[in-house]
């Protein structure tokens, strides 16, 4: 009891001091992203991890405050601790939720915050002073671009789409848009939660159903892994071939060896968050001139271009 | 007070009645397959039944250990968290040695046992905190749940462990290879299903397991060790778990903290369907099998269709789930 | 007979292809208190079941008021004021008294429970019946004897015409039973017409006005009880004479050596510094109040409670006796008062409760089912076990068969000391002589028994000698022309003996 009281007493202390130490003319940068619950999110806290020892160094005097929230309960729960006690000049935020977390934000802008957003926009996009995301329909175009010019214009395809949300239906909305207008036929969708064991169950049942699969939009890199496993172990890696997405390094290294298999992918990258946390911390300390958009293309990553995007640190 | 030898004398039920209870899964289990070839003829293909099969092993095996836990009365809601966090350690104890130049066999059988070995010592220490530690085991397993998912995830730093090319090529047959076209992990499910069910029905440990769960009282009162019995269970829960986390690496070579998420639940629901009682003191192994197909079939038969909307996947299995449980539940006034 | 409240009129009932009632009368009038006697399995419960809307009679009418009226469920009879209280409770025990109380009518007020309306009903009815509970305690942490008066009182805080009671003193002390017996007056002069079942015969000599006797699901007998004395009820019962209750009793030889030795145990919350020796042959019986810590001593002597102090030594044995395991090793068994909730599986068959105790002498790992069936046909037939069908699940049994299945299960184990707790509470005559039998066949066969009872006829009927316990000490241990009522009642009660009250 008494020693838990005294290290209670030594953690409060350490605090205040830390908290003392920011005091001058130091700036902190608080950044709120969800927790690693999947390979995406895996590499999205590392590359804030990367961003945030990166800028540390680069900037003495910039504190940056890195949390992750397991739902969007706990995530506005972070931000007021962020404005309160940590006592930050800047928010960086990928909202779990874009509904659930307008308010809170706006918040943090009445607090007279820099409020950078990043991929999820809020409800209320007056809000921000910054935006960065990538590009779902963007995504769901070049994936049906690549496909249809692959196949010519016609033959049958599968697609294996993630989690019911808004950013799937932008995907797979933008993506069904140009494949209608060609002859290729999309013999059925199917969710596959972008997780890689749903991907690989979904992808075995679509193999006994359809005796002839051209392609296979898997949409996600996540689900690609398991759609390959499936389809080596039907023996008809021959008769098909698969695009993904959000560019996983396993995928960009296949596209990189000219992977018949895996012959492309397209970028939804993870770093866009060490993007937004760079731009942030550029207005902060240098005040420079920013727009008020950023939009991380979605990228075709093909053999000639693939070592750019290639990362084997990453988790992701 | 009648002669016990006139004709008052008690008689073993000959003519036993038919009871939807005993039969309920099973006979859940014909209607759906009735209903998957109806849906499409490529339900019945050989190839796609060992498929369904071959998916269903992880979570059945599991779902036996989950048997004998929940016969005792107790729950366990880590196992699909551990499954991740056994599965990363494995993936990272046989990364580890091969490049020290050991024989792929080597590398694969010292990953098993670490694998087993991990498996076997989680299910100790649930079954420790639920014993000395007198907590609920629904909060023991909901704590330990959270614990293993953020080991593996710390573990993979958020990301992915895949294991090196040059064992994967070694282990994956253990997923994908088969003896007679029968997959080694419809295999291994058949085997311990058949042990579970000999252990629970025919040893001493599963009649004490099951006196336990019907009255814990009446178990100690009768000289058992009532937590032994316990700590036994939540250990074979561990190495079922272990046991699937085996036979799951080779399929995809790889662990994050997505993997087994929700096979807690798909485990006690198979349980469940089969016709063990939540609250303990009556399990059935092999009605535990049979939900565990049928949960898999489900998933099976929405895939080969197109003609449902997608987005009621979810509806139509929990309305399949009830009702399969709904056909077990006795005429009125009788439990 | 334009007096009569209730009456079943030629009911049958069976269950499945057993037929436990036929063609059964009785009828209860207002005002008066109709006994209901019969031994365990003669089909009273079931009988009381059907007056009470609890189960359906197989071929029959329930006449309320005369006229025949179907009732579908309990609730149906409780609106006609028809209230049963059960043998086994029907109480929440999480929730407080007040709520049990309530329980399905509770008193509303603008949409809110009205709790202190509540609460002063609950203290009226408990002051009533004389009954001390804070209305706002849990049922679950009340005494055996305060939930069957939280019963009592849920029941008579209804509307109620008829109050069918299942065996309502089998838990009650004496005192209790005399101040449950003027509830029963006063609710029989307001007019309730009362059905009561009972084994004690006194009990029903001394409250019951008519007598109805059941015998193997038939009706035997109606008359006034004034006109019938309690051997006359006993023989009505069993079908026969019932010569001597108590087998003859044969002293242990004076040499006959101590098999037991319990030297100063104590048993934190119950039992300070007990010390007493068995001896082969022996019948020692355990006298006290309920609360002495009688059964505590028991438990913590065979290792199934934390103790403080002491040590108990079985002769031949060279360890102390510190576990339930070393117990069953060293031939003592523990047969515990608590049938249902200690003693037998009652959702299981009967197989395996039979062999639970003793299950490692059916196979080290794997169990030999062939062995344990023949272990039930054989422990059916010598303890007359009366069971219609051998899948049968111990919840089917009576009462009494269930009891003697809890025997047969402790004799698996071969024991050499039985300590057997209350072991005719809630049986019939019939079987207890039964139990006695046994009893005296074991110790003659150079067993030895240590039986806790709560009624003196029988361990002045049994017992060589008699300890008798006070506040979780013993006060005095009888033996020989000593063990007669008044000098264990005034051991019991602290007007004598060590530690009595100054």
């Amino acid at each position: 009891m008494k020693w838990t009281l005294g290290i209670a007493a030594l953690a409060i202390g350490m605090l205040c001091l830390a908290g003392s130490a920011d005091a001058a003319a130091k700036k902190t940068m608080g950044v709120s992203i969800p927790a690693a619950t999947h390979g995406w999110a895996g590499g999205l806290n590392w590359h804030a991890q990367q961003a945030k020892a990166a800028l540390e160094k680069k900037y003495p005097d910039l504190t940056i405050a890195l949390v992750t929230a397991g739902s969007a309960t706990r995530q506005a729960n972070d931000l007021e601790d962020l404005v309160s006690a940590r006592a930050i000049d800047a928010l960086v935020i990928l909202p779990f939720e874009s509904d659930p977390l307008t308010e809170p934000v706006r918040q943090v802008k009445k607090a007279g915050k820099w409020v950078t957003i990043v991929d999820r926009g809020l409800t209320d996009p007056t809000i921000q002073d910054l935006y960065v995301a990538g590009n779902n329909p963007q995504m769901g175009a070049n994936s049906a671009n690549y496909m249809k010019d692959k196949l010519g214009g016609k033959g049958n395809i599968v697609v294996l789409r993630g989690i019911p949300t808004v950013i799937d239906n932008q995907r797979v909305d933008a993506f069904m848009e140009i494949i209608k207008k060609t002859d290729i036929k999309v013999l059925d969708m199917k969710y596959a939660n972008w997780n890689r064991d749903d991907g690989f169950k979904v992808m075995q049942d679509f193999l006994a159903r359809f005796p002839k699969i051209d392609a296979v939009w898997a949409q996600d890199d996540d689900i690609t892994l398991g759609v390959i496993e499936a389809v080596k172990q039907a023996n008809r890696e021959k008769e098909m071939w698969i695009l993904g997405g959000a560019g996983m390094k396993e995928m960009i290294k296949r596209v990189m060896d000219k992977d018949t298999f895996v012959p492309a992918d397209v970028l939804y990258p993870p770093k866009m968050i060490a993007d937004a946390m760079e731009l942030t911390a550029s207005k902060l300390m240098e005040n420079a001139q920013l727009k008020k958009e950023y939009i991380v293309d979605a990228t075709l990553v093909t053999p000639e271009n693939a070592a750019k995007f290639y990362y084997p640190d990453s988790p992701f | 007070m009648p002669d016990p030898s006139g004709p008052d004398a008690p008689r073993p039920s000959r003519t036993r009645r038919f009871e939807l209870k005993t039969w309920g899964p099973f006979i859940a289990l014909g209607i759906l397959v009735i209903l998957g070839t109806l849906v499409n003829p490529v339900f019945l293909t050989p190839n796609n039944l060992v498929n369904v099969l071959t998916r269903t092993a992880f979570t059945g095996i599991i779902a036996i250990g989950a048997t004998f836990v929940i016969t005792t009365g107790g729950i366990d809601l880590s196992v699909g968290s551990l499954a991740a966090f056994i599965a990363g350690v494995m993936i990272m104890v046989m990364n580890a040695l091969q490049p020290a130049g050991m024989a792929p066999l080597s590398v694969v059988a010292i990953g098993m046992v670490a694998a087993l070995a991990l498996g076997v010592g989680a299910g100790l220490i649930n079954g420790l905190l639920v014993t000395k530690g007198r907590i609920e085991p629904f909060i023991v397993t909901l704590g330990t749940m959270g614990i293993f998912r953020s080991l593996v995830t710390y573990l993979a730093n958020g990301g992915t462990l895949s294991l090196n090319m040059g064992t994967r090529g070694f282990y994956r047959p253990v997923y994908y290879g088969d003896l007679f076209g029968v997959t080694y992990p419809i295999l291994v499910y058949a085997l311990v299903a058949t042990v579970g069910a000999v252990v629970l029905y025919r040893t001493r440990y599963g009649r004490y397991v099951t006196a336990t769960g019907s009255n814990e009282e009446v178990a100690r009162y009768s000289a058992i060790k009532v937590d032994r019995i316990k700590l036994a269970a939540y250990a074979l829960q561990g190495a079922c778990v272990a046991l699937a986390v085996v036979l799951y690496v080779p399929r995809l070579g790889s662990a994050s903290a997505t993997t087994g998420l929700l096979w807690e639940l798909e485990a006690i629901a198979a349980v469940i369907i089969g016709g063990t009682i939540l609250k303990g003191g009556a399990g059935r192994i092999w009605g535990t099998v049979a939900g565990a197909i049928m949960l898999a079939l489900i998933d099976n038969i929405l895939n080969l269709t197109g003609a449902i909307s997608v987005y009621l996947n979810a509806a139509i299995q929990g309305c399949i789930i009830i009702i399969a449980v709904l056909v077990q539940r006795d005429a009125k006034g009788r439990r | 007979m334009p007096d009569v409240v209730l009456a079943g009129r030629a009911i049958s009932k069976s269950f499945g292809q057993v037929q436990v009632l036929f063609g059964v009368d009785f009828a209860i009038r207002r005002g008066e208190i109709h006994a209901l006697m019969g031994e365990n399995g003669a089909g009273k419960s079931t009988l009381m079941k059907i007056l009470g809307g609890y189960q359906p009679a197989s071929a029959g009418t329930v006449e309320v008021d005369g006229a025949a009226t179907v009732l579908r469920d309990s609730g149906d009879a409780e609106r006609l004021g028809i209230v049963m209280i059960h043998q086994e409770f029907s109480l929440a025990e999480t929730m407080t008294v007040e709520e049990n109380i309530y329980l399905g009518r509770e008193v509303v007020r603008h949409g809110f429970l009205d709790r202190a309306t509540m609460r002063e009903g609950t203290r009226k009815v408990l002051a009533e019946l004389e009954c001390p509970v804070d209305p706002d305690a849990r049922v679950g942490g009340l005494s055996v004897s305060e939930k069957q008066m939280v019963e009592i009182a849920k029941a008579v805080s209804r509307d109620v015409r008829v109050l069918i009671m299942d065996e309502p003193t089998a838990v009650l002390t004496g005192a209790e039973t005399e101040i449950l017996f003027r509830l029963i007056r006063r609710l029989t002069a307001q007019g309730v017409g009362v059905a009561y079942i009972s084994h004690k015969l006194t009990e029903v000599k001394a409250i019951s006005d008519r007598v109805t006797v059941l015998r193997d699901g038939r009706w035997v007998e109606t008359r006034p009880t004034a006109e019938l004395s309690p051997d006359d009820i006993a023989r009505l019962m069993v079908g026969r004479e019932i010569s001597d209750m108590y087998p003859p009793r044969l002293p242990p030889p004076d040499d006959a050596p101590t098999v037991l030795a319990v030297d100063h145990l104590s048993i934190p919350g119950w039992v300070r510094d007990a010390s007493f020796t068995l001896r082969r042959g022996e019948i020692l019986g355990f006298a006290g109040l309920v609360g002495a810590g009688r059964t505590e001593l028991m438990e913590g002597l065979v290792g199934l409670r934390r103790r403080t102090a002491g040590e108990v030594r079985a002769t031949g044995v060279a360890e102390p006796i510190r576990t339930i395991d070393q117990a069953v090793a060293a031939g003592i068994a523990y047969l515990t008062e608590d049938r249902k909730g200690k003693g037998l599986l009652v959702d299981k068959p009967l197989t395996p409760n039979l062999t639970l105790l003793a299950l490692a002498r059916y196979g080290r790992i794997f169990v030999d089912r062939a062995a344990e069936r023949r272990a039930l046909v054989a422990a059916i037939a010598e303890h007359r076990i009366k069971t219609a069908d051998l899948d049968a699940r111990v919840a089917s049994l009576s009462g009494g068969n269930q009891q003697k299945l809890l025997i047969a299960k402790t004799m698996q184990v071969e024991p050499k000391i039985l300590i057997v707790d209350e072991p005719t509470r809630g049986i019939d005559v019939g079987t207890k002589h039964q139990i006695y039998l046994f009893l005296a066949a074991f110790v003659a066969a150079g067993g030895s028994v240590v039986i806790i009872s709560s009624e003196l006829p029988e361990l002045i009927g049994l017992a060589h000698r008699v300890v008798v316990m006070r506040d979780g000490r013993i006060t005095g241990t009888l033996s020989g022309a000593d063990i007669e009522e008044n000098e264990v009642v005034r051991h019991a009660t602290g007007l004598k003996g060590a530690h009595a009250d100054a």
